[in-house]
């Protein structure tokens, strides 16, 4: 219990060692505060005065102005309702994503790598088939199978994200499986199952959260790509992507109306790139304890 | 240095004062138009070559590489084409045709009898009729005295003005060439072809020996197709093309207050929510009923097509005989009359709404206008979802009566009222959506009693208000607007548009100040 309660100790200092060193860069304190904002708005937005479905077509494509600060839409909806409501659509999409992709994609690794043999082949080919479509357009097969809606969408990009997952975690346990902690671990008899989930995965964690960060962005990505392909979340619920899909079509009589969600959508995925390569680097060059004990 | 004297500039004055209002009261087709080649932005590729496929993706070619027996004004006037007369029997069984002689088809045979006879086959044929074959079912049989006559029979007394709009629709193609008119054009029109790009675009050029005198004014006509609505105007106000057609509504409205020449034709379709009456809560009368004041039409028109059209309570537009104007205030947008029409069902609240509105997710005006729709009925306490498809699931949920209810256009509202009938949510019988048998026989009887009053005027008119008061009452379908299509977007260096009766492109009359 005690060991245990040292090892969380341990995590959390070098978790919080890692966010200390990423928030010295302004680049990376700046994308966490805009991702913090629009995490916050996301999840407070039923308390603030922003109602996304109202229509009031006498005053549809107004521009800015205080009572709208981003103006309205063509049906005379508060653009900036929407995009906070939005964004509730692209980080429930991005959130849901990255633990469909993880849950499935880090066990098939697990077991690729572990294991080796036929079960490895079997799997990676799986996922090389996988990989092999693009991802947009097996998003899009799958939503005209399972229907529009945001689970479905949020389903079609977990599914294109597990690949990614499998082969980093596969990468991970191939490195790790034939060092010293594992092979003692082995000898006090161990079994496969706790070896790979209670031993190996701790230690390959840090390239699979730089993963999550990755894929969220790529997800919040591909959601809105849907959306304004039309496959996406339907309306009248408020998405990034269809605003932009939606926006477009007025960017003479209201330019405000693509530009502004379109901005939100650009500096959300800037900032989840921005930390997810400040986290590579700092990983990189081994500036956490964790590297260590995978025994560099 | 060339002095003008006060005398000499005081009556050049005078002169040019008294001939500007002359000069503008010119037609554009008879002011002096000058050649060249027209540039046309389109956003939608070519079908076919086929007259008979009167699909809007086709409208920009037909009228250029054929011409049709008879021509509709704009105020749906009557003119000689390339029949210069026709005689309606007495008892409007039959018509008789005069045929224009020295007309040549574009292969040069010259243009006879036989043409007619084999499109006439073509027509009455049901898997290669198209969109004629509907019109021809009330054809009995046909003949050619001579080569420059065709009388036309007609299974039963037939009404003067559906005779005429046969007579529009049949477009002669050159016997010869009508197993293989779909990938090679066979007409007697104003142009040819000269090569096409399949996704990229259409070059024609002037027909040497077109038989209308002094057109086409242009030598070449070249077609690109575009696939983004904002690529075409941008290429418009860049010079890159003279003229957009079939743009959309909002980008023609933008265009014409920058200066650029709007051209709207009598040809318009009518937006209707199409309700299926054999489904769920619509099969009940008072519930269809309140969908007449759910349509917020205003909003509707200015939202899904920038104002341009007309709100409509009933499917025709206003160059119809049917058009009653009445109506459209009767049946406005009212939620407290839409209550109690919903109270007076005797529905409950789970069984209103138990429905999905299906959307086609490819046109963005039918999403809006779905919306504006899905905000109405949350008022009136039915909270519905929208269940948006795209492409060919759309069509096919459309045309094969999958959906509660559906925005879809229709079209043939400007001609004979019995025309609406071709639309298939007023087919009269194998109704794909309500099916057969019709679930409203008093809307089966009305349609029958238009197409039997070959009588008075009043006997038509009569015929016409039954008609009318039938379709709000059954409630299967809710006109809510009329809209452009085929917008002409033009350069104001270009003259000479000639608006057609179903807003097809005509080019022969068309050219460069």
């Amino acid at each position: 219990m005690a060991a245990r309660r040292d090892a969380m100790s341990a995590m959390l200092g070098s978790t919080l060692q890692v966010l200390r060193r990423l928030s010295a860069r302004r680049s990376t304190s700046l994308s966490f505060a805009f991702l913090l904002l629009v995490a916050l708005a996301a999840v407070f937005a039923d308390v603030l005065p922003l109602d996304p479905l109202t229509q009031n077509l006498a005053d549809s494509l107004m521009p800015p102005s205080s009572s709208a600060w981003f103006g309205t839409d063509e049906l005379g909806r508060d653009i900036l309702a929407r995009v906070v409501y939005g964004a509730r659509t692209s980080l429930v999409t991005a959130f849901g994503a990255v633990v469909i992709a993880a849950l499935i994609g880090v066990p098939i690794g697990l077991v690729a790598g572990f294991f080796g043999d036929w079960r490895d082949s079997v799997l990676m080919r799986c996922i090389d088939v996988l990989l092999a479509l693009p991802n947009i357009l097996f998003a899009m097969a799958l939503i005209a199978v399972l229907g529009r809606s945001q689970a479905a969408a949020l389903v079609a990009v977990g599914i294109a994200g597990i690949p990614n997952f499998a082969r980093i975690a596969r990468a991970q346990v191939m490195a790790l499986r034939q060092l010293d902690f594992v092979t003692a671990v082995r000898s006090f008899g161990g079994g496969s199952s706790y070896i790979m989930f209670r031993t190996i995965l701790p230690n390959a964690l840090s390239p699979l959260v730089v993963q999550a960060i990755v894929l969220a962005s790529i997800a919040i990505l591909l959601e809105a790509a849907l959306a304004f392909l039309g496959v996406g979340v339907p309306p009248p619920t408020p998405s990034w992507g269809e605003m932009l899909r939606t926006g477009k079509s007025y960017l003479h009589e209201a330019p405000t109306y693509a530009v502004l969600p379109g901005l939100v959508l650009t500096l959300t995925i800037l900032s989840f790139d921005t930390i997810g390569r400040a986290l590579t680097a700092l990983l990189d060059r081994h500036d956490t304890g964790v590297p260590e004990r995978r025994g560099r | 240095m060339t002095t003008v004297s006060r005398r000499q500039f005081c009556i050049g004055g005078i002169a040019l004062a008294a001939a500007a209002p002359l000069a503008m009261s010119l037609p554009a087709a008879a002011q002096q138009l000058k050649g060249g080649t027209l540039r046309v932005a389109v956003l939608s590729e070519l079908a076919n070559y086929d007259p008979q496929q009167l699909s809007t993706v086709n409208f920009h070619v037909i009228k250029n590489l054929y011409d049709s027996l008879i021509e509709y004004t704009p105020e749906g006037k009557p003119e000689p084409s390339l029949a210069t007369e026709w005689t309606i029997a007495p008892d409007k069984t039959s018509v008789s045709v005069k045929l224009r002689d020295g007309v040549a088809f574009h292969s040069g045979t010259p243009f006879k009898a036989d043409s007619v006879l084999a499109t006439l086959q073509k027509g009455a044929d049901p898997k290669r009729g198209k969109n004629v074959f509907s019109t021809m079912s009330i054809v009995k049989d046909w003949s050619a005295p001579d080569d420059r006559t065709v009388v036309i029979n007609f299974k039963a007394p037939v009404p003067e003005r559906q005779i005429l709009d046969l007579l529009q629709f049949l477009i002669p193609i050159e016997a010869k060439g009508i197993d293989t008119v779909e990938t090679v054009p066979a007409g007697t029109g104003p142009f040819t072809l000269v090569s096409r790009a399949v996704g990229q675009g259409l070059r024609l050029k002037a027909n040497p020996n077109y038989w209308r005198e002094k057109q086409p004014i242009v030598q070449d006509l070249v077609f690109t197709v575009f696939s983004e609505d904002a690529a075409a105007s941008a290429a418009l106000e860049s010079g890159a093309v003279d003229i957009i057609y079939n743009g959309s509504s909002r980008s023609a409205a933008r265009l014409k207050s920058a200066g650029y020449q709007v051209f709207s034709g009598p040809g318009k379709l009518v937006q209707v929510f199409r309700i299926n009456s054999t489904r769920g809560p619509f099969r009940n009368k008072s519930y269809r009923q309140a969908f007449n004041h759910l349509m917020d039409r205003a909003g509707i028109l200015r939202v899904g097509y920038a104002g341009m059209g007309e709100v409509v309570a009933q499917p025709w537009a206003p160059a119809s005989p049917a058009f009653d104007a009445s109506y459209t205030k009767a049946y406005a947008y009212d939620l407290d009359k839409a209550k109690a029409l919903l109270a007076a069902s005797g529905l409950s609240a789970a069984e209103m709404k138990d429905w999905k509105m299906l959307v086609n997710g490819s046109d963005e005006a039918s999403v809006q206008i779905s919306q504006i729709v899905q905000a109405s009925l949350g008022k009136v306490g039915i909270p519905i979802e929208l269940d948006i498809r795209q492409g060919a699931e759309f069509v096919s949920a459309l045309l094969g009566g999958d959906f509660a209810a559906v925005f879809g256009a229709v079209g043939n509202v400007q001609k004979f009222p019995s025309r609406v009938t071709t639309n298939s949510i007023y087919r009269t019988s194998q109704n794909p959506i309500l099916k057969d048998p019709h679930p409203h026989p008093t809307y089966v009887a009305a349609i029958a009693k238009v197409d039997g009053a070959s009588g008075g005027a009043a006997e038509v008119k009569a015929s016409y208000d039954n008609l009318n008061k039938v379709l709000v009452e059954e409630a299967f379908a809710i006109p809510t607007n009329s809209y452009e299509v085929g917008l002409i977007v033009a350069s104001d260096k270009v003259a000479g548009v000639t608006l057609e009766i179903d807003n097809l492109f005509v080019a022969r009359t068309i050219g460069f100040k």
